[in-house]
C-alpha cells in the first residue's frame, strides 16, 4: 500500500504543473473573487482548466460549459468549502499516468452538485478532502478501452463524504481508499469495471443504489462495518464479476438487496476476516443469477436467512477444496425461501417439515469441473439429476442445509421491486409468432373450386379433348 | 415412340430383364406377355426411369436415363394398384398430379368425365371401390393427353365385371393415335388393345405374334372340369359337341377345353338345357402361366 | 367420346422450382392432415404454455422476471421435443411413401427425384415452422398477460433457431428414411437417433471431459458437433449477448470468437442440414424406389 501511496503523490505533482497556462475569463474571476463570492459561468463553452483557492460558489448559468480540450484536469480545488454547481464539465486529458481528472478537490467540505461530466477520465477525485458532499452528478467516462480508462468517482482518505444521487457510467471504478463513514446512497451505475470499490474503508453504508451491468456491483476489500440495503444489483457479469463480492472483510449486513442475472449474486471470500463477528445476510432476493451466493470453503461465520433463493441456476456453489462449514441457514428458526424446495407446511407456520438440502449431481459436478456448465440447459442435465436422485449410491453430500425452510417467498416492504417493462413487445412477437404459424396452416387449406363450375369450363377448354 | 434397345437390368446377379430389343411406333399398342417373373414389370419400370439399367430407353426421342422428366412427361402410366394418400379427395388427386404434369387446374378437372368419375371429385380415394381407383389412376394417367400409355397388369386387382368395365374403357379411349404399352397376362385384353403381342420369358423377350395367334395359342389352355350327374352326362356332351366345343369324358365329370373368350358358354349351354350342374372348376391343362387371378374367378 | 391429336406438342415440364413447390405444398397438407402434426403441436403448446405459465406465476409476486427459468425451460423443451419431431417426420416421410407403394407411382410422374425429395423437405419444414410458430407464438403471448418481462428478441430468436433445429434434424431423418426400407424401422431409427443427440452424445461428453481432463477450447470444439448444442448456444448467444452463463468453456468461446461465434453456429447448422439432404438426394438417386 505503501508503494500505491508513493505512486499517487507523484501523478498529484505532475497534475499540479498542468495549471501552469495563463487564466481565463472565468479564471480571472476567480481571481478577483474574494472568499465567500460566487462565481456564475455564463452559458457558452470556456476552454479553461481553473484553479480554486479560496472558499467560493461556481455556480454555471444553464448552458454552461468548461471544456478541457482533452488535456489535463479542468478544475483544482485546494481550499475548503468551496461549492461547484451547475456547469457542465467536459474533455479531460487521457493521460492515465497524470490521472487527468474532471474535478481534484484536496480540500475539506466541497460540495459538488447538480453537475454534468462528459467525456471524462476521471470524473471527480478527493484527495483528502473529508467532509465532502457529492450529489445529482452525472459522470460519463471516455470510450475507452476499460484498460484506459480512469475512475469516475474516487475517495482517497477522503471520510465522511455523502455521494448521493449521482449516475456514474462507462467509466473505470467508483472506489473508496482509505474513507471511513462514508454514506453511498441512490446513486446510479452501470457499464462501469466496479459499480463501486471499498479498499480499506471502514463504516461505509450503501443503501437504495441500482449497479447494473458492470462487471462488478459492489467489491469489498479490506474494509468492516459495513451496511448494504436496498440495493439494486443487476446483470454484472463481468468474467469474474458478482452483485457484491467480500474479500477479507468483517461486520457486514447485506439486507433487503435485489440480486437479478447477475454471474453470481454474492461471492465471500474468507468473510467475516476475523472470525469474532458474524456476516449477516438477510431478507435479500436472489433471482436468475447464474449462482445465488458463492462461498469459498475459506467463509466462515455468516448467517444467512430470510432470503429468496429464486430460480438461479445454481442457488449456492462451494467451490475449491473443502467444505462450507460454521456457516447458517437460519436464524431463529427461520430459514430462507428455496424455489427448488420440495417441502411442504403442514402446521401452516411458513416454515416446511423438512430441512432444504441441495444434493444435486450435476450442480456438483460444475462446483468441481466449472467447464461442464458448457452442458447446461441440455436435457443431458436433466438426466443426470435425475441419476443421482434415483441412485442414492451416488448422491453427493449435501453441500449445505436449511433447517427452516420458508414455503412462501418473503415480500417485504424494504426489497426493491425490479421495474416492469412492458409487455407489449412481448405480445407483439407472440402475435407475430402465431401470424407466421396461421399463415403456413393457411397455406395449407386446400383451395375449393366450385366443382360443377370447374368441370364444365374443363369441358370447353381441355385442349386436344373434346 | 418408345425405343428399347438392349436394355438388361440385374438384382444382384440375376438378371429380371436381359438384352431386351422394342419398339413402340406411334398409335401402336404393344402388349407384354409373360408370367409373373417374366421381367414385365421390371422392363415397365425401366421404361418409367424407376430403376437404373443398362442400355438405352427413349421416349419419343428421349433419353430415359438422362431426361427422364421430360421422357415420363410423355407417359401416362397406371400401376396395378393405385397406391396414395388415401384422405386426398378424388378432385384434389386430380388436379395435384394435373400439377405436376404442368396443367392448370381446369385442365385437370376435365378429365374425371371421360372415364366416368364425373360427380365424384369430392370423394377420398380410399372411399372408392377397386374399379373407381383403376379409373382414376387411368383419368391421372390422361392428364395432359400424354402420346403414350404404359400399363401395368392394370386389372389384376379386379374383378370379373370391373375388369371388363375397365377393358371396355380402355378401348373405347386407347384406339387412336396414342402408342401403347402394357403387361398382361389375360388374352381378352391382349385381344382387344394390341396390335403386336411381344412374349417374355425369364427376362428375354422369346417370341412376336398377333394377338390372333396368341388366342390360338393359348386356346387350349383351359379346361373346364364339370361336375354332372351321371345320367345327364351323355346328353352334355352331345349339346357341347354341337356348340363346337371338344369335351371328354372323366371319372367324376366331363372335361372342357375352352378358349379364353368362352370360358363361361358351356355353362350356358348346359344350364339353358337345363341340365343341372352340380360343380365346376377351370383347371390350367398346359405349362401355360399360373394365373393368381384366374383361379378366383 | 375422345378424340385425339395427331401431332404431340413438346413436353409440359414444370421447372424444378414449380414442381418442388407442387410437392412441398401437397407434403405439407399431408404433415397437417396427419396425426402426427395435430399431436406435436398439441404437446408442443401444451407444453410451452405450461413452462412458461409457471415460470411467471412463480415469481410475480415479486416482479422479478428475467433469462432464469421461462427461457431455460424454453430451450428444454424445444431440446426435447423439436428433434423428436423434426427426425420422426423426415424419417416417416419417404419409408411411408415406399411402403405404401406410392414411391413409384409418384416418380412415374414427369418430376426427378431431386425435386420430390427436395419437394417434402420443404413442405415438412414448413409444417415445423408453423408448430413452432404456434408453440413458442403461444407461450409469447401467456407470458405477455402475465405481464413478464423476457426479451421479445430473444423469445424470436429462440423461435427461428428452434426452426433451424428443426430443419437440421428434418434433414438427417429423410437420410434415415431414404435407407430403411420399412417405415417402421425409419422411425425407430429416428428414435434412436434422437436419443443419442439428447442424451448419449452430452453424457458422453460430460464422462470424456472428467476422464480426459479435456481442455475448455476442445470441449467448446466438441459440442460445436451437436447440432442440439449448437442450437442452445447460439439461442443463449442471441439473448445473453454472452456465452458467460455457460462457465469458462462459455466465456472461452466469447472472448476469442466474440460476432464470429454466430458464423460457427451458421455454419454447423447449414453443414447439419446441407450434407445429410445431399447425402439423402444421392442415396435416394441411386436406391430402387420399389
Amino acid at each position: 500500500m505503501r508503494r500505491l501511496n508513493a505512486i499517487t503523490a507523484v501523478s498529484l505533482l505532475a497534475a499540479a504543473s498542468a495549471f501552469g497556462q495563463a487564466a481565463g475569463t472565468i479564471g480571472r474571476r476567480i481571481a478577483d473573487a474574494r472568499p465567500g463570492d460566487t462565481v456564475v459561468v455564463p452559458a457558452g463553452v470556456h476552454r479553461e482548466h481553473l484553479r480554486i483557492d479560496k472558499p467560493l460558489k461556481l455556480v454555471g448559468e444553464p448552458g454552461a460549459i468548461l471544456d478541457g480540450g482533452q488535456s489535463g484536469d479542468i478544475i483544482d480545488v485546494t481550499a475548503p468549502d468551496v461549492e461547484i454547481r451547475g456547469l457542465t464539465i467536459r474533455a479531460t486529458g487521457i493521460d492515465l499516468d497524470k490521472e487527468n481528472a474532471a474535478v481534484r478537490v484536496s480540500a475539506a467540505r466541497v460540495r459538488i452538485e447538480d453537475n454534468v461530466f462528459e467525456d471524462v477520465l476521471f470524473g471527480i477525485d478527493l484527495k483528502e478532502a473529508p467532509d465532502a458532499i457529492i450529489r445529482g452528478n452525472r459522470i460519463g467516462g471516455k470510450d475507452l478501452d476499460i484498460a484506459r480508462r480512469g475512475d469516475g468517482l474516487r475517495l482517497w482518505r477522503s471520510n465522511a463524504a455523502l455521494i448521493e444521487n449521482n449516475v456514474i457510467h462507462d467509466g473505470r471504478d467508483a472506489i473508496l481508499w482509505y474513507s471511513t463513514g462514508v454514506v453511498v446512497r441512490n446513486n446510479r451505475s452501470f457499464r462501469c469495471r466496479y459499480g463501486l470499490h471499498l479498499m480499506y474503508s471502514d463504516s461505509v453504508t450503501i443503501e437504495d443504489n441500482e449497479l447494473s451491468e458492470n462487471s462488478v456491483g459492489v467489491y469489498f476489500m479490506y474494509s468492516k462495518d459495513l451496511t448494504l440495503r436496498r440495493n439494486r444489483l443487476i446483470r454484472n457479469r463481468g468474467p469474474s464479476g458478482y452483485g457484491v463480492g467480500l474479500k477479507d472483510t468483517d461486520s457486514y449486513r447485506v439486507e433487503h438487496n435485489l440480486f437479478v442475472g447477475n454471474r453470481a449474486g454474492i461471492y465471500l471470500d474468507d468473510s467475516p476476516f476475523t472470525h469474532a463477528t458474524r456476516g449477516e445476510i438477510r431478507a435479500n432476493t436472489f433471482g436468475y443469477n447464474d449462482v445465488g451466493v458463492i462461498f469459498l470453503p475459506s467463509a466462515r461465520g455468516n448467517v444467512v436467512s430470510g432470503n429468496n433463493f429464486i430460480d438461479n441456476l445454481e442457488q449456492v456453489s462451494v467451490q475449491g477444496r473443502g467444505e462450507l462449514r460454521d456457516t447458517e441457514f437460519a436464524a431463529n428458526d427461520r430459514g430462507n425461501f428455496w424455489s427448488d424446495y420440495v417441502g411442504y407446511d403442514l402446521d401452516n407456520n411458513g416454515v416446511g417439515e423438512f430441512e432444504h438440502e441441495s444434493q444435486r449431481l450435476f450442480e456438483n459436478l460444475l462446483d468441481r469441473e466449472p467447464k461442464l456448465r458448457l452442458l447446461l440447459f441440455s436435457p443431458a442435465q436433466q438426466a443426470v439429476e435425475f441419476v443421482g436422485r434415483a441412485l442414492p449410491a451416488i448422491r453427493p453430500e449435501p453441500k449445505f442445509f436449511d433447517p427452516a425452510p420458508l414455503v412462501r417467498p418473503v415480500s417485504e416492504a424494504g426489497a426493491p421491486r425490479n421495474q416492469a417493462a412492458s409487455a407489449w413487445g412481448l405480445a407483439l412477437a407472440g402475435v407475430g409468432m402465431l401470424g407466421v404459424g396461421a399463415g403456413v396452416l393457411a397455406l395449407a387449406v386446400p383451395i375449393r373450386i366450385r366443382h360443377a363450375a370447374g368441370a364444365s369450363l374443363a369441358a370447353t377448354a381441355t385442349g386436344g379433348v373434346s | 415412340m418408345i425405343e428399347i434397345n438392349s436394355v438388361t437390368k440385374r438384382f444382384g446377379r440375376a438378371a429380371a430383364v436381359e438384352r431386351v430389343n422394342l419398339r413402340v411406333d406411334p398409335g401402336e399398342g404393344v402388349a407384354l406377355w409373360g408370367s409373373n417373373g417374366a421381367g414385365k414389370t421390371t422392363l415397365i419400370r425401366c421404361v418409367l426411369g424407376l430403376l437404373p439399367f443398362e442400355g438405352t430407353i427413349r421416349v419419343g426421342g428421349f433419353d430415359v436415363a438422362t431426361r427422364g422428366k421430360q421422357a415420363r412427361s410423355l407417359i401416362g402410366y397406371v400401376p396395378q394398384e393405385l397406391g396414395f394418400y388415401d384422405d386426398l379427395r378424388v378432385g384434389q388427386a386430380v388436379r395435384f398430379f394435373g400439377s405436376l404434369k404442368g396443367l392448370s387446374i381446369r385442365d385437370a378437372d376435365g378429365v374425371l368425365e371421360p372415364v366416368g368419375l364425373l360427380g365424384h371429385d369430392g370423394k377420398r380415394v380410399r372411399e372408392l371401390s377397386g374399379g373407381m381407383k383403376q379409373r382414376l389412376a387411368l383419368a391421372i394417367a390422361l392428364l395432359g393427353d400424354p402420346p403414350v400409355l404404359v400399363l401395368d397388369e392394370v386389372t389384376a386387382s379386379l374383378d370379373a365385371c370391373g375388369r371388363q368395365e375397365f377393358v371396355s374403357l380402355l378401348e373405347r379411349l386407347a384406339h387412336s393415335s396414342r402408342s401403347l404399352l402394357f403387361a398382361s397376362h389375360r388374352v381378352e385384353e391382349v385381344g382387344s388393345l394390341a396390335k403386336r403381342v411381344v412374349l417374355m420369358e425369364k427376362g428375354r423377350v422369346t417370341d412376336e405374334c398377333p394377338p390372333d395367334a396368341l388366342v390360338s395359342r393359348l386356346g387350349a389352355a383351359n379346361v373346364l372340369h364339370l361336375h354332372l350327374p351321371v345320367a345327364d352326362r351323355p346328353r352334355a356332351i352331345d349339346l357341347l359337341r354341337g356348340s363346337g366345343f371338344s369335351p371328354r369324358l372323366n371319372g367324376v365329370g366331363i372335361l372342357v377345353p375352352v378358349p379364353p373368350a368362352q370360358k363361361a358358354g358351356p355353362l350356358r349351354i348346359l344350364t339353358e338345357a337345363k341340365i343341372s350342374i352340380e360343380d365346376f372348376e377351370l383347371l390350367n391343362a398346359s405349362n401355360t402361366p399360373r394365373h393368381d387371378s384366374e383361379d378366383r374367378s | 367420346m375422345i378424340t385425339l391429336a395427331v401431332q404431340h406438342a413438346p413436353p409440359r415440364v414444370n421447372t424444378m422450382w414449380r414442381s418442388t413447390g407442387i410437392l412441398a405444398l401437397r407434403e405439407l397438407r399431408e404433415a397437417i392432415a396427419s396425426r402426427w402434426f395435430l399431436l406435436y403441436t398439441i404437446a408442443f403448446v401444451a407444453l410451452g404454455l405450461g413452462v412458461s405459465y409457471v415460470s411467471a406465476a412463480g415469481t410475480g409476486s415479486l416482479g422479478l422476471s428475467g433469462f432464469g427459468r421461462t427461457t431455460a425451460g424454453l430451450i428444454n423443451l424445444v431440446l426435447l421435443v423439436v428433434p423428436l419431431m423434426a427426425l420422426t417426420a423426415g424419417a416417416g416421410t419417404i419409408a411411408s411413401d415406399r411402403e405404401r407403394g406410392m414411391l413409384p407411382y409418384l416418380l412415374a410422374q414427369p418430376i426427378n427425384r431431386f425435386e420430390l425429395l427436395l419437394g417434402k423437405f420443404v413442405g415438412l419444414s414448413l409444417a415445423l415452422l408453423a408448430c413452432i410458430c404456434l408453440g413458442l407464438g403461444g407461450c409469447a403471448a401467456i407470458l405477455a398477460w402475465k405481464g413478464e418481462t423476457t426479451d421479445p428478441a430473444s423469445l424470436v430468436w429462440l423461435a427461428g433457431l428452434s426452426f433451424g433445429l428443426a430443419v437440421c434434424m428434418l434433414s438427417v431423418g429423410m437420410l434415415v428414411s431414404v435407407l430403411a426400407r420399412k417405415a417402421s424401422v425409419a422411425v425407430g431409427t429416428a428414435v434412436f437417433l434422437w436419443l443419442v443427440l439428447v442424451f448419449v452424445t452430452d453424457l458422453g461428453l460430460m464422462a470424456g471431459a472428467l476422464a480426459f481432463r479435456l481442455k475448455i477450447e476442445t470441449l467448446f470444439f466438441l459440442c460445436l458437433g451437436n447440432p442440439l448444442q449448437v442450437f442452445k448456444m447460439w439461442t443463449l448467444h442471441e439473448a445473453e449477448a454472452s456465452l458467460d452463463v455457460l462457465g469458462p468453456a462459455g466465456l472461452y468461446a466469447s472472448d476469442t470468437y466474440g460476432g464470429g461465434l454466430r458464423w460457427m453456429f451458421a455454419g454447423a447448422m447449414a453443414a447439419w442440414t446441407v450434407l445429410p439432404l445431399a447425402a439423402a438426394g444421392i442415396l435416394f438417386s441411386r436406391r430402387s424406389p420399389v
